[in-house]
């Protein structure tokens, strides 16, 4: 297989975000930046016109996503990655895509997905991926044989707790990006 | 004690489940806090409580979930709401503006969030929801959609 290399892409929003200068306090806050801060990304400040939910969900994502032990962290952008592709989220799947391949210096898995050829997946990742995908859908369409598939290539409940908070948080971020802006190829 | 996780999980402090997942306290409070930022806001920027129970009944039952349709059925009943809000809740499209297109662009996210278009987002602006009014209804679709992937995968990982 050709190795696939992405490139980043730019998120552009469809509505006007929060302009600094008009933030209220709490946006302020919920942005963590001061009134003379002049690189705050169209995402957050977007977001920012509901100050109270972007506050809350940066906390979980950030746990979810960062937080030590526990499940391996290219595991986690894995489920990321294999969410934001049934959801759709082509700036997600890039920015999760990428950080993998960072992560394990390796272009593998992430070649795998974007050829469409999961098939060539090891049994580890091809049971994170297969999860992912099938928890992403609406309704799910995860079932027991999903678990049984995890605990099969050595993953503990703490784990798969773990990999099913980095699947379902993208079901958030994923709805949230993809509705509210759209991807262009970076410079 | 239960959170509001553990009863859509079906979990109870006595299940290893319950304190695995009390390894990880930062999920915990986090989707707690996450939960009050969408369904009991402080400032609800123009979405009414029962209009977002409405709301999470209508996702539940699309995403299939019982126990949270039950949940969400419940806390919505004891708001006491108008028939506007039944239906909407019951996920019925023949509503009063802007019910109608609130329905028919939170049945779209929560079932193919793939398809969603530019649009989409200017039919909201149409049928008059200003720009927090869209990001707090976008956040309320994505944690509800959040919260049911974490209750299915808890009851699979308990059941399995």
């Amino acid at each position: 297989m050709p190795s696939v290399r992405l490139k980043p892409l730019n998120w552009h929003p469809y509505i006007a975000p929060v302009e600094l200068s008009e933030a209220t306090p709490e946006q302020l806050d919920a942005m963590k930046v001061t009134p003379s801060a002049k690189k705050v990304s169209d995402y957050v400040r977007t977001l920012a016109h509901d100050p109270e939910s972007y506050l809350a969900r940066t906390i979980l994502f950030n746990a979810i996503m960062y937080v030590e032990d526990g499940l391996a962290r290219p595991d986690r952008e894995l489920g990321a990655l294999g969410a934001s592709m049934v959801n759709g989220c082509k700036f997600c799947a890039v920015v999760h895509a990428r950080r993998h391949a960072e992560l394990t210096k390796n272009n593998d898995v992430v070649t795998a997905l974007y050829l469409d050829r999961p098939e060539t997946l090891g049994p580890r990742d091809a049971a994170i991926h297969s999860f992912a995908r099938r928890l992403s859908v609406t309704p799910s369409e995860a079932t027991a044989d999903d678990i049984a598939a995890l605990r099969s290539v050595g993953m503990n409940d703490i784990e798969i707790i773990d990999l099913i908070h980095a699947i379902s948080i993208f079901g958030w971020a994923n709805r949230l990006m993809h509705v509210l802006g759209h991807a262009e190829p970076g410079k | 004690m239960i959170d509001a996780m553990d009863k859509a999980a079906g979990l109870s402090p006595d299940d290893a489940l319950f304190k695995a997942r009390r390894f990880r306290p930062e999920f915990v409070n986090g989707a707690e806090e996450c939960r009050l930022s969408v369904l009991r806001p402080a400032n609800d920027q123009g979405l009414s409580a029962d209009l977002r129970l409405a709301l999470a009944y209508r996702m539940a039952v699309l995403n299939a979930d019982v126990a949270l349709t039950e949940e969400y059925g419940s806390q919505l009943a004891r708001l006491g709401p108008t028939g506007q809000l039944s239906a909407l809740a019951q996920g019925k499209t023949d509503l009063d503006e802007p019910l109608a297109t609130i329905a028919r662009h939170v049945d779209l996210i929560t079932l193919t969030p793939d398809k969603a278009e530019a649009r989409h987002i200017a039919l909201l602006a149409e049928a008059g929801l200003n720009n927090p009014r869209i990001v707090a209804l976008s956040e309320l679709i994505a944690f509800v959609n959040f919260q049911t992937r974490i209750a299915t995968g808890l009851r699979l990982l308990r059941s399995a």
